[in-house]
């Protein structure tokens, strides 16, 4: 039985815990009284996955098994995650490849000619041949690429369909081509409890005329915290819910496959990573020496290369399929069992290290913008019920916060970060200033349709998704950062973590209770 | 070179009644009123003398009238004081009452000038110590004959008061008296040969060796620009012959008749000829001769100078620490004296005219009653700067050098050296790669060169002034001034023996000099690009390679054809492109075009339809890769402020396409197609260099677009003609040649790069294909 997440207090005892900054990581002093929060240990993972995946297809929840489903004649449209998740990229052959592998079988067995399969990019960028190759695995991409395996135009009007507006008033325009199947299926990967569910139609499939309905700063500033769907606790759910609601309601038909992964992150040569640090055995100390120094020494290209190349070996701790709210319910239960932690009560400054990859930079750059929301967007908001620093607390990250940015990936980003930060910090003048002007750019929808950068848009929603972080924090301070860069970001920068937790005193006062979530591996820290 | 050095009673009768009541009812003709000496001189009469008559006489320029030009004059800091006294209206009035602004140009024609004048003060000259030969005889010698003339026309018959110069005397060593020149030099035939020699240099400009050597300069230069702008070239470099050979006429010319330079030297046949002149009409005539004329010490402001005199410059330069050494005897005597004095000085000449036939002498100077040592300004000036240092932006403060003053010789050796190293440096850095390190390394050079080049410049030209063991007498002057009533010597003080040299250089003059190099704040901003929404249609030109991408024509085709290849053939392609590089850069280098030519042969039997599968796959996204975001946000802006934006590059066409949304017109080389397959010739002659310009004022004419107010974006010297088409050159990262031009000119120079952090462009993965 693994053991679950816990928090250790900082005494004498305590060795430097490791630290992750970006394309490297740190081990790090912490004051006497500091808590740690650990992640749960990895769960064992199914051992036959196969088997795991065919019992799912068959015996579905709150839905026919999915041979039923299938008719000769019939438009099939399967829909899969983006390379966005997992992080980092799982070891080939990638879950997404059995689950399709399986579903073709069917469809095939069924006689299902008219079948597409579709990367639910969004308004993310478009992969490449070599990274949905590499998803996908070899059999599928020749059968099907480019023709019936491509990525999704949320800004090809032809290709969109109005399915029709929520109680709220909420637009939903999807794929024309998903909508008009006679059944969608629908692949994820569940990485952390925002994924899945209704997010994946309604939104992976989705355009910016619908998306803006949820992605923007007054439903982020109300989803507390978006990692946690229960109805009434996250406002961007809830839309997301009525979204996917009203799709089924018109009679689209979903299939939903969810899959969770255990807390195996990284892979056995970086196998530290995933321990606690005084459990390390005389080989992984030799080998985190080994690993950092190696690191040091080499120059920044190769640094990234080396961190680009990553695969985790995740094991799979659960395959759900069915109709999409019975599914996601499984799989929340599942995540939770690997993440949730729980802790008692909110410390007056939170300590987070930012490691090298977001949902955003796979084979690419973290860029200053990406690195706010990786922080105050996705690793702040890791928690159930209330965050783990108080309102007005510190939130201290580690991060090198380089002014480097990935031109043909992020073109927009580059703008954004040079023409409204410059101008202004605050997520709502953002929000009615800039936002129409970048997410109808034509130039920037050029490079959305035809190269590969993120939408137009896109920066402003990250800018968003930490909105919420940075309005809970009262100072946010970032240690070892490139000054002018965290200037831009608004956000103050310390040389070391002694200084930083100096300049915090100013906020919080001369002795500060400090929270050190020690991630990732990821977890939920369940605040009591 | 003077007769008899014996002193000399001061001419004419002692002044029985003050200057002021002398000048009352006269009327008064001043010239040079715009210049340094001018301008006080028309002062003072305007604020101390309210009954005099004033004439001036101005040259008019283009647009403005001699009255314009003597408004704008009443405006400068000059005035300041009197307008307060009398506030702008009745300053304006005085104006309308007493002066008479005459027009004309007297270095050219006889003057027309009014009747009845009494006294005439001629303080035009150049003073320039290099300029052209005829040009310094025109201004010097004819401009006062001619002044004179045109007085003798207007049946006046008034008192001349000549300002010359103490160094007429020229380079003689010794003591110098106030009397005639001394020597035997036929004024008529070297002022007929001065003004010949322009004809006779012109001519030998022309001849074909000379022609071919500025042509070849030119071309060196300018090739890739284009014929037109190496012709303009290698005029401009003729005309700089010319100016240059007839400035080494007057130099040489001077020095082999015993005068340092053209100056003092046609100041000397001046004065000569004005004697004749003066003694043919029998007019009285009275000859100024001020030394080293510096800031005023009382009037009309302590410290008042117009523009930087002679020594300020090198104060100036000293004070910002960029001057190690100067050559100059430390004993010799540097003869300063303040304008207030030499003007006070010729009006108390001017009421005591000599009889006419006998000429008055007088020196305005310092060095025979209270000398100042060339090394006792030096220590005064280096106190000054050490009490109160120039501030340097971001650094502190400037310090000043310890002059050990170690003999001209050495200090000349010295210069040399410093020259030798600046243009070894020169050539080294003229032949980096284009980068950032590049430009800044130009900069500093330049910088570096122009300071050699400053105090070479200045050693040469005020050699004679610093090292001359010379002592100007000045007992006429002094008699004149001990005639003086007191209430006048109160008024008009300019006795140099008062002078307490510390306080007028350490108080007065090097805090005036060196005002604005205090005032850090008002430094000149980097010129910067303004992008203007405007009702008439204006276009924004962008070259593509080098500007907009860090790529050339070499690169994009390598990166193409690999794409095409199997990873087999890579080495192979490698071998035979690189191997060529050397002579591709050559040609290059020669010329654009043949270059293009001979580079788009590569194309020959290259399907269309594969180079096209290429570009959709790879180049792509190589292009936007290579482009830097700040170009694309350029670009943008351009649209947005309603501009029409155009992409003009050598690259060929279907290169450019991943590029194409962002321009309303792109023009690129067009490959010629037959059977689906590049020929490898171009259909049409590649847009390089002049082309382009023209191209651009074709096409703007037809569109009714307004160049002046248009943009282009290059980065290479060759796109010269280009950037000068339009109204707003900006450059882009660029090559050392239009670097240097941009600064010169002041354009914008923007550094335009890939983003930090991005991967190196690698081979195309065949995964992809």
């Amino acid at each position: 039985m693994p053991r679950p997440g816990f928090v250790l207090e900082v005494d004498e005892r305590t060795p430097p815990l490791l630290v992750h900054e970006g394309e490297g990581y740190r081990l790090q002093k912490f004051p006497w009284g500091t808590r740690v929060v650990y992640p749960p240990d990895s769960l064992p993972a199914i051992r036959d996955v196969n088997a795991a995946i065919r019992h799912a297809l068959l015996s579905p929840v709150g839905s026919e098994p999915l041979p039923e489903l299938l008719k000769p004649g019939m438009k099939l449209t399967i829909a899969v995650d983006d390379i966005s998740i997992p992080l980092p990229q799982m070891r080939t052959p990638d879950v997404r490849q059995r689950i399709l592998e399986h579903v073709i079988e069917l469809a095939a067995s069924k006689g299902v000619e008219d079948v597409k399969i579709v990367v639910a990019t969004a308004l993310h960028r478009r992969m490449t041949a070599a990274e949905i190759k590499r998803m996908v695995g070899e059999r599928v991409f020749r059968s099907f690429w480019p023709n019936d395996l491509s990525n999704f135009d949320a800004e090809d009007p032809d290709a969109l369909t109005h399915v029709g507006t929520t109680d709220k008033g909420e637009d939903v325009e999807i794929s024309k081509r998903a909508a008009e199947s006679d059944l969608i299926v629908y692949v994820n990967v569940n990485l952390v409890a925002m994924d899945g569910g209704h997010k994946s139609v309604a939104v992976g499939l989705a355009s910016y005329k619908s998306l803006k309905h949820h992605h923007n700063v007054d439903t982020m500033m109300h989803s507390l915290s978006y990692m946690d769907p229960r109805e009434g606790r996250s406002a961007i759910y809830d839309s997301a819910t009525r979204m996917g609601r009203l799709i089924a309601a018109s009679g689209i038909k979903v299939f939903q496959i969810e899959t969770t992964l255990n807390n195996d992150t990284f892979p056995s040569q970086l196998g530290f990573l995933n321990k606690r640090e005084w459990e390390w055995s005389a080989f992984d100390q030799g080998l985190m020496m080994a690993a950092r120094k190696g690191n040091d020494l080499a120059p920044p290209r190769v640094r990234r290369e080396v961190f680009r190349r990553i695969e985790a070996d995740y094991g799979l701790t659960g395959v759900n399929a069915g109709e999409v709210e019975a599914v996601h319910e499984r799989t929340l239960a599942n995540l939770h069992r690997q993440q949730l932690v729980e802790v008692r009560g909110q410390s007056d400054v939170l300590v987070m290290g930012i490691p090298y990859i977001g949902p955003y930079n796979v084979n690419s750059i973290l860029n200053p913008i990406l690195v706010h929301c990786l922080g105050l967007g996705y690793l702040f908001n890791m928690y159930r019920n209330k965050p783990l620093v108080k309102p007005g607390g510190v939130v201290i990250m580690f991060h090198p916060v380089p002014w480097e940015f990935h031109q043909i990936h992020h073109p927009s980003y580059i703008d954004f970060f040079e023409e409204v930060l410059a101008e202004t910090t605050d997520p709502s003048t953002i929000e009615s200033k800039f936002e129409q002007q970048y997410a109808t750019d034509p130039w920037y929808t050029h490079l959305y349709r035809t190269s590969h950068a993120y939408h137009g848009v896109h920066p402003f929603y990250m800018w968003y998704w930490g909105a919420h972080g940075r309005d809970h924090a009262g100072d946010v301070i970032f240690v070892g950062g490139d000054a002018k860069a965290v200037a831009r970001l608004g956000y103050r920068r310390a040389g070391t973590f002694g200084d930083a937790l100096e300049m915090a005193k100013d906020t919080v006062g001369p002795s500060p209770s400090i929270t050190y979530f020690h991630a990732p591996p990821l977890m939920i820290a369940d605040v009591k | 070179m003077v007769e008899n050095a014996a002193p000399v009673p001061v001419p004419g009768d002692p002044p029985k009644s003050t200057i002021v009541e002398s000048l009352s009812g006269k009327h008064v003709l001043i010239t040079g009123v715009t210049g340094f000496l001018g301008q006080v001189v028309f002062e003072r009469l305007l604020r101390d003398c309210p009954d005099t008559p004033i004439v001036l006489l101005v040259r008019g320029q283009q647009s403005q009238t001699g009255r314009a030009r003597v408004e704008y004059l009443l405006r400068k800091p000059a005035f300041d004081p009197l307008r307060e006294l009398l506030g702008e209206i009745a300053l304006l009035r005085a104006l309308d009452d007493r002066v008479t602004v005459v027009e004309g140009d007297f270095s050219k024609d006889v003057p027309r000038l009014p009747p009845g004048l009494d006294v005439v003060f001629h303080c035009a000259a150049t003073v320039s110590f290099a300029s052209p030969i005829d040009e310094g005889f025109q201004t010097n010698l004819y401009g006062a004959m001619n002044l004179y003339e045109g007085v003798v026309r207007s049946s006046s018959r008034p008192h001349l008061v000549h300002v010359s110069t103490a160094y007429v005397a020229g380079v003689q060593k010794g003591v110098i008296p106030e009397a005639t020149l001394d020597h035997r030099v036929d004024w008529r035939l070297e002022a007929e040969l001065a003004l010949g020699a322009r004809r006779d240099v012109e001519t030998q400009s022309r001849r074909p060796e000379l022609l071919d050597s500025f042509m070849e300069k030119a071309e060196k230069e300018h090739s890739r620009a284009g014929p037109t702008t190496v012709a303009d070239d290698a005029e401009e470099r003729r005309r700089g012959w010319v100016s240059k050979r007839l400035t080494e006429y007057g130099r040489a010319r001077a020095r082999s008749l015993g005068w340092p330079d053209v100056y003092t030297f046609t100041k000397a046949m001046g004065e000569r000829a004005v004697e004749e002149l003066a003694a043919e009409h029998g007019l009285p005539l009275s000859i100024v001769r001020p030394s080293i004329i510096e800031s005023a010490l009382l009037h009309p402001a302590p410290g008042w100078i117009d523009g930087f005199k002679m020594a300020d410059p090198i104060i100036r330069a000293y004070g910002l620490g960029q001057i190690p050494e100067f050559p100059g005897i430390p004993e010799g005597i540097v003869d300063i004296i303040p304008v207030d004095f030499v003007v006070n000085a010729m009006l108390a000449v001017a009421v005591s005219p000599p009889d006419p036939g006998s000429p008055g002498y007088f020196h305005v100077s310092s060095g025979d009653r209270n000398p100042l040592q060339y090394f006792e300004l030096y220590e005064y000036v280096r106190e000054y700067f050490e009490a109160h240092p120039l501030p340097e932006r971001g650094r502190g403060e400037h310090k000043v050098p310890e002059w050990k003053f170690p003999g001209n010789l050495k200090v000349e050796r010295l210069i040399r050296r410093a020259e030798k190293l600046t243009d070894l440096a020169e050539q080294v850095v003229t032949h980096l790669p284009k980068s950032k390190a590049m430009r800044d390394a130009v900069a500093r050079v330049d910088r570096d060169k122009s300071r050699v080049d400053f105090v070479k410049r200045y050693s040469d030209l005020y050699g004679a002034y610093t090292e001359a063991e010379v002592i100007y007498t000045d007992d006429r002057m002094l008699a004149l001034w001990e005639s003086l009533p007191v209430k006048d010597r109160a008024t008009f003080p300019f006795d140099s023996a008062a002078v307490d040299w510390k306080y007028y250089l350490q108080d007065v003059h090097c805090p005036a000099v060196t005002e604005s190099l205090r005032e850090l704040s008002k430094r000149r901003a980097k010129p910067a690009v303004k992008i203007v929404e405007r009702a008439e249609p204006v276009v924004a030109v962008f070259d593509m390679e080098g500007t907009i991408i860090t790529s050339n024509v070499v690169e994009s085709y390598v990166w193409a054809k690999f794409a095409d290849l199997e990873p087999e053939g890579w080495p192979a392609e490698l071998v035979s492109v690189f191997g060529r590089i050397p002579s591709y850069l050559q040609a290059d280098r020669r010329d654009r075009g043949e270059f293009l030519r001979t580079f788009f042969r590569r194309y020959e039997g290259c399907s269309v339809e594969g180079l096209q599968r290429l570009i959709d796959q790879h180049v792509t996204e190589f292009m936007l890769q290579k482009a830097s975001q700040a170009s694309i946000r350029r670009v943008r802006e351009h649209r947005a402020a309603g501009h029409r934006t155009i992409l003009l590059t050598a690259a060929a066409e279907p290169f450019i396409q991943p590029l194409a949304p962002l321009f309303d017109l792109v023009i690129g080389a067009q490959l010629q197609v037959r059977d689906g397959r590049y020929t490898g010739f171009m259909s049409a002659p590649p847009l390089v260099g002049e082309a382009r310009s023209a191209w651009l004022r074709r096409w703007a004419a037809a569109e009714g677009v307004d160049l002046r107010h248009s943009y282009a974006y290059a980065d290479s010297h060759s796109d010269l003609p280009l950037l000068r088409a339009v109204g707003n050159p900006v450059v882009v990262s660029p090559d050392s040649a239009l670097y240097r031009y941009a600064r010169r000119r002041r354009w914008p120079i923007e550094e335009w790069s890939m983003s930090k952090g991005m991967p190196r462009v690698r081979f195309p993965r065949p995964a992809t294909r």
